[in-house]
């Protein structure tokens, strides 16, 4: 079953489609690995999805519910969504624990004043953090991390967003979080992934590590020029010629 | 003696002004530049309130709050569509246009007249126009303002505060409604300042515009700068220093219409050097 | 009395001293990248510089002003040596920038309060005292006077910045510093450039201003506002934009306080800024977002 389908979304930019007409839909608990070349609307779609940037014809449908076609960014974690970005973007001058106490607290103005972090807060913050690694950095800045605990950081910021309390996300994107990493890193952020799948989340993963791709997914959809190229699962999908080419090519 | 207490008095009011627009600038990462404006209205509510119907200071103080609240509230909303620079340029526009009603709207404000002989307040039987007595109340209430200024910045609201000032995208995404949070703070903010504008105004016991023009607004930025953003602690610091720093230039034996100068050229060049070489600040906690 | 001729010619004149400081405001802005606030504080050193030869030491007027021109550049270009240049090397957010401008601007009017008191002070009456009428407005003959550089430099600024190497360099400085760094562009020396260009264009509208009303040390303050709410009006760093929103600005202004007290004046300006914010962020040439 699709927990998420896109209607014949449209994006333009100065007259150039970054996302032309694409219905794709993601199934519920599984791994889908979205690939395509540079500029082929991979990141755009995420942005759309997430409400980063507008959409400007079609719409889309989480859970079977009402057809969306704007969605603002702060509502998009009432729908479940939650994301990483493809440049890490984190709340460089807040320390490490902070970073991850931001997404675990109340949304609502007024009863965010009168709440301060908790036991509980602190503990599943404790979990998060020592499954990406960072639990002995947790009073560094976020700024003075390295690149791959960086990007450690934002991927241990989604999982704490499945916490089971407040607002737990269901679909998770996540833009290529192991671009850059070594190897060690690496084996974290699939660990994270695998982790997902096993709580019946559904995870959408932008990747260009084809090894990777295979690996984690369970099913894969290239986009080729804002448009849909081919889909399937991984080892059909990239033996076709056509998918070859769209990345050697041009 | 009495000079000490004034000077402790002066403290006491800036420390007020730097804690409020260390919310804004120093936890929310807004550059707002018109803080003048909402200590203003504070100071002239309270002065035709006590001078024009005899009313109560303390309750001036919540009259003159409930309407900067709601000017604040106006204002901040149409600062809300910019971001970066151009808030800073149409907060800066703001403090102007408060300012020249100040001046013009002379029928209420007897305009650059300013308006005088505003009373001393009383309470059971404590006469504050006794400066000791005033100095005390100001305490009072500046570590009020402190506490309530640690309780916010230390609550799940105040680390959202601060998430929006390093990626304010980022934040949203994870569902928080930005626009709320920054007015709630630009608001809280704004009524703070309308309490230093009353207790200057009847310290005083006179004002006039030019005590709110936009060279107050950046003297109470320069403040919190000084004494590094983001840190409440910070926030008196840099009012201790820069409340002190120009009187002692007066010891050192300028006239008094050179020594005002002075105290511009000190907290200009204060604010050259600090970006330069310590944009932290003394004890910040934020770089700008 | 017909007041329309007076105002539209009052408004001519506004327009023509808010152009030149938007010229400079964004010529700055393009190459530098920030909200120059301490722009206008030029004004003032320019204005005192002539009061302070032509009346203190007696100088020729036109030696004065001469002298007063470049003494505003040589600030502006001082200011951008010592501060804005090391901020831009440590690539300090443009907030910084524009906190230290706020620093430059204070203490570079209080300064100019210490050497010459706070007091209003007028030039001494020796370029030209006599009024003209046209279509039944008044018109002084510095006011004359004041239009002609004003279009001269805006001309003069086009032409170099079409035709000649120094404006293609300041061209892709403003479009991209870092590929304009690659391909052998000095960025930091065309930027001082800019500023000494800038300060002196800056330095001159303050002593038009100060030949035609009169100087003090906070002139320049009231001048950058309006300077830059010209150039927002106009689209920020369009040169040509700068022009058309300060003559737009000297019309709002005039015949806003046509009915009502001039004291309005500012207030009116920065409704309209707020206003063009709101709609126009890019201003009347610019693109909408």
């Amino acid at each position: 079953m699709n927990i998420l389908e896109t209607k014949k979304i449209t994006k333009h930019f100065d007259g150039v489609y970054a996302v032309d007409g694409l219905s794709v839909g993601f199934e519920k608990g599984k791994i889908t690995g979205l690939i395509g070349p540079n500029g082929s609307g991979k990141s755009t779609l995420i942005n759309l999805l997430t409400g980063v940037i507008q959409i400007d014809g079609g719409s889309f449908v989480i859970s079977s519910k009402e057809e969306i076609s704007k969605i603002l960014p702060h509502e998009v974690s009432d729908y479940g969504i939650t994301r990483t970005f493809q440049e890490v973007r984190l709340f460089e001058q807040m320390p490490v624990l902070d970073n991850i106490f931001v997404v675990l607290t109340k949304r609502n103005v007024f009863s965010s004043l009168f709440e301060t972090h908790k036991k509980f807060h602190l503990e599943r913050a404790e979990e998060v953090l020592k499954k990406v690694d960072l639990w002995e950095k947790r009073n560094d800045l976020a700024k003075n991390l390295s690149y791959g605990q960086r990007k450690l950081l934002e991927i241990g910021r989604v999982l704490a967003m499945s916490n089971g309390f407040g607002d737990d996300s269901d679909i998770f994107f996540l833009d290529e979080p192991f671009a850059g990493l070594f190897p060690e890193m690496r084996k974290i952020v699939i660990g994270v992934i695998q982790h997902l799948k096993e709580q019946g989340k559904t995870v959408i993963l932008v990747e260009h590590n084809i090894d990777i791709i295979r690996e984690l997914c369970d099913h894969i959809i290239v986009l080729d020029n804002g448009k849909l190229l081919a889909e399937g699962i991984p080892n059909d999908v990239l033996s076709k010629r056509e998918v070859m080419d769209a990345y050697l090519g041009e | 003696m009495d000079y000490f207490v004034h000077i402790a008095i002066l403290i006491g009011i800036y420390s007020i002004l730097a804690l409020s627009l260390n919310l804004i600038v120093g936890y929310t990462g807004l550059l707002s530049i018109t803080q003048a404006a909402f200590y203003g209205i504070g100071a002239y509510v309270t002065a035709i309130l006590l001078t024009s119907f005899g009313m109560n200071f303390f309750l001036s103080i919540v009259i003159g709050m409930i309407i900067t609240g709601v000017v604040s509230l106006a204002i901040g909303y149409v600062l809300s569509k910019f971001d970066g620079d151009y808030f800073a340029l149409g907060s800066f526009g703001f403090n102007i246009i408060v300012y020249s009603i100040f001046l013009n709207w002379q029928s209420l404000t007897r305009g650059p007249l300013g308006i005088p002989g505003i009373a001393k307040p009383v309470l059971f039987n404590i006469d504050f126009s006794n400066n000791f007595y005033f100095l005390i109340m100001v305490a009072v209430f500046a570590l009020l303002v402190y506490f309530i200024s640690q309780f916010i910045t230390r609550s799940s609201f105040g680390r959202v505060l601060k998430a929006i000032r390093e990626d304010e995208k980022a934040i949203e995404v994870f569902g928080y409604n930005t626009l709320f949070f920054k007015l709630t703070i630009f608001v809280i903010g704004a009524m703070i300042a309308s309490i230093a504008g009353a207790l200057f105004a009847s310290y005083i016991t006179y004002v006039d515009p030019t005590s709110f023009a936009l060279s107050e607004s950046i003297f109470i930025l320069a403040i919190i700068i000084l004494g590094g953003l983001a840190n409440n602690k910070g926030a008196v610091i840099g009012a201790v220093c820069l409340v002190i720093l120009p009187e002692a230039l007066r010891f050192v034996g300028f006239p008094s219409d050179i020594a005002a100068q002075m105290r511009q050229v000190t907290y200009g060049l204060i604010l050259i050097l600090l970006m330069l070489y310590r944009p932290q600040g003394l004890i910040g906690e934020y770089k700008l | 009395m017909d007041i329309i001729p007076q105002l539209i010619v009052n408004s001519i004149i506004a327009g023509a001293i808010y152009s030149m400081v938007a010229l400079g405001f964004n010529l700055i802005y393009g190459t530098a990248k920030f909200f120059d606030l301490g722009y206008g504080v030029l004004t003032a050193v320019g204005g005192y510089a002539v009061f302070y030869f032509s009346r203190t030491l007696g100088f020729d007027i036109y030696i004065s002003i001469l002298l007063g021109v470049l003494i505003a550049g040589l600030v502006g270009y001082l200011v951008e040596k010592a501060v804005y240049k090391k901020l831009r090397a440590r690539k300090a957010s443009s907030m910084v920038f524009m906190v230290a401008a706020l620093g430059v601007m204070t203490t570079l009017q209080a300064i100019i309060a210490i050497l010459f008191s706070s007091q209003f002070q007028v030039f001494p009456a020796t370029i030209s005292t006599q009024t003209f009428q046209i279509f039944g407005g008044v018109i002084t003959g510095v006011q004359l006077i004041a239009l002609a550089p004003s279009i001269l430099i805006m001309f003069g600024l086009v032409l170099t910045l079409r035709f000649t190497k120094f404006g293609k360099a300041i061209k892709a400085v403003s479009d991209d510093s870092e590929v304009a760094k690659m391909v052998g562009i000095n960025t930091d020396g065309i930027i001082s450039k800019v500023f000494f260009i800038g300060s002196c264009i800056a330095g001159l509208a303050g002593i038009l201003v100060g030949f035609d009303t009169g100087i003090e040390p906070t002139m320049g303050f009231s001048l950058l506002l309006k300077g830059v709410i010209a150039s927002i009006i106009g689209g920020v760093g369009n040169i040509y934009g700068g022009v058309i929103g300060a003559f737009l600005l000297g019309f709002i202004e005039n015949f806003g306080i046509w009915k009502i007290s001039g004291e309005w004046k500012d207030a009116i300006s920065f409704g309209v800024l707020i206003l063009f914010l709101l709609f126009r962020p890019n201003g009347i040439l610019g693109k909408k977002q």
